[in-house]
């Protein structure tokens, strides 16, 4: 019964931390977040794993330029696969663009072959505040130590253009693959590049 | 979907008669038309032959949505054109009039809302023919956004006749008024500085007494927060305006570039940035 009434909340909770934004080489803020499946996930329970957070919007141009290429499904196979946790993040208000109820998000990943280590449902948009997110999408790395190291676009061309991604600089992989090699991060932080997250008001 | 024409000159004569009605031509429908009106348009009737052509991209928007700045701001992309021109034609880049700050807590985008005329000023070759026409076709990808955003591109088409005199065509106005928002040098006697303190940039402005505030909008992205305030504090002989840097800017910059608007007329400026302490930028801490 607690259970039923815990998923049917979906809840993000914020737990430490009042300020607005991160910086990139500092503490990651934790949070609490509640996925698809009703499964509670606080950041800092993964310690010891990279985490990626990537906010979601499944109607904005953007998000679907690297969804139906399949880009971003390339990116959660090959990142997960090596151990990463990857957070879908989907910050969009109720009535607002890309609001889904958890059901609907279950069918999205489905059909969409999304395979994101959970999709946390930031209704409230705690999360995203948090974290500064404000676009779709927009991308952060977290380390084993807790710390961001990322911050920014998914990749070097902002546009909705499914046929820039071959030539794009992807940010993300080119973080990842520097931080576990035991070298520094070249690119930090970049422009996120999107549509606007559509937080409450 | 392409229609395959049976009969050729059928084909060729329709669609030589949609251009006789329209002599802008979209060959390309967007989700988001119902929105947005995009035209490629000239400032005269004719290209006269040694006297350079004016274009310009006209957006017409519908109230509550809008088209973006060469900086974004927060979210959003900066139309572009991909021009093809007569043999011999060559565009300049885009003059950009100075955008207004489009805001939705807690984001705020440099855009455009209602109208706007990007114009391109175009070089013409010597040995044009009067009484010849010159076919145009500009390539337009754009993004525009109210809550939601839609992407659109457009292929525009604009056939001009070569004469030896101009005449003001229906959107010179347009061109016109357009001008008055394109930035200007600073003028003779204007004295703009930059500093770096602690979380802000402060820029000087040493250009007497201002009504109302300026506003900053800055060329670079991520250099910023574009949705903080401004803050203006008053100075002998001007005022100081207070720019907070953005989360993302982790390294010193040595210069700031951007358009200032001061009482509705927009200044290029581009000066470099003095270190407060001497030492480098300050970190500041936020708890």
């Amino acid at each position: 019964m607690k259970r039923i009434l815990l998923s049917s909340l979906a809840v993000a909770t914020v737990l430490a931390g009042l300020s607005y934004g991160q910086k990139v080489g500092e503490l990651a803020p934790d949070f609490k977040a509640t996925d698809s499946n009703g499964q509670m996930h606080q950041l800092s329970e993964y310690r010891g794993k990279y985490v990626v957070l990537e906010w979601h919007n499944n109607g904005c141009p953007y998000t679907r330029k690297h969804y139906e290429s399949g880009n971003m499904q390339r990116l959660q196979k090959e990142w997960t696969s090596r151990g990463v946790i990857w957070f879908t993040v989907i910050s969009s208000a109720p009535g607002q663009q890309g609001y889904v109820t958890a059901q609907q998000e279950n069918e999205y990943l489905k059909r969409m072959n999304a395979v994101p280590t959970a999709a946390l449902l930031d209704r409230q948009g705690d999360v995203g505040r948090l974290y500064a997110a404000k676009t779709t999408p927009h991308m952060f790395i977290i380390n084993p130590d807790g710390v961001l190291i990322y911050d920014g676009a998914i990749d070097s061309k902002a546009t909705t253009d499914q046929s820039d991604i071959a030539t794009a600089a992807n940010y993300v992989s080119q973080a990842l693959g520097e931080a576990m090699a035991g070298k520094p991060v070249s690119a930090p932080t970049s422009r996120p590049y999107g549509c606007s997250v559509k937080y409450t008001h | 979907m392409r229609h395959r024409c049976v009969i050729r000159s059928v084909c060729h004569f329709l669609v030589g008669a949609a251009w006789l009605l329209l002599p802008t031509t979209s060959l390309a429908e967007n989700p988001g038309d119902e929105h947005v009106k995009v035209e490629l348009v000239s400032e005269n009737e004719a290209i006269v032959p040694h006297h350079q052509l004016r274009l310009g991209i006209r957006f017409d928007l519908q109230e509550g949505w809008h088209a973006y700045w060469l900086n974004p701001g927060d979210s959003g992309e900066p139309p572009r054109i991909e021009w093809r021109l007569p043999a011999g034609f060559q565009a300049n880049s885009i003059q950009w009039p100075y955008p207004t700050r489009v805001s939705t807590p807690p984001f705020v985008d440099y855009g455009y809302e209602h109208q706007v005329l990007l114009s391109v000023v175009i070089r013409t070759p010597s040995g044009l023919k009067e009484g010849t026409t010159e076919k145009v076709i500009a390539n337009v990808h754009y993004l525009i956004c109210r809550e939601v955003c839609i992407p659109g591109q457009k292929q525009l088409v604009l056939e001009l006749p070569v004469k030896d005199h101009g005449t003001a065509s229906s959107n010179a106005l347009l061109f016109e008024s357009t001008r008055r928002q394109l930035p200007k040098p600073i003028p003779e006697g204007w004295k703009i500085s930059a500093t770096s303190t602690g979380d802000e940039f402060r820029l000087r402005l040493r250009i007497g007494k201002v009504i109302g505030s300026p506003q900053f909008f800055p060329l670079e992205p991520e250099q910023i927060e574009n949705a903080a305030p401004q803050n203006v504090t008053a100075t002998p002989g001007g005022l100081d305006l207070h720019l907070k840097k953005s989360s993302h800017l982790l390294k010193s910059i040595s210069r700031i570039k951007g358009v200032i608007v001061v009482a509705g007329t927009a200044y290029l400026v581009d000066v470099p940035i003095l270190q407060s302490s001497g030492r480098g930028p300050v970190q500041s801490k936020h708890n």
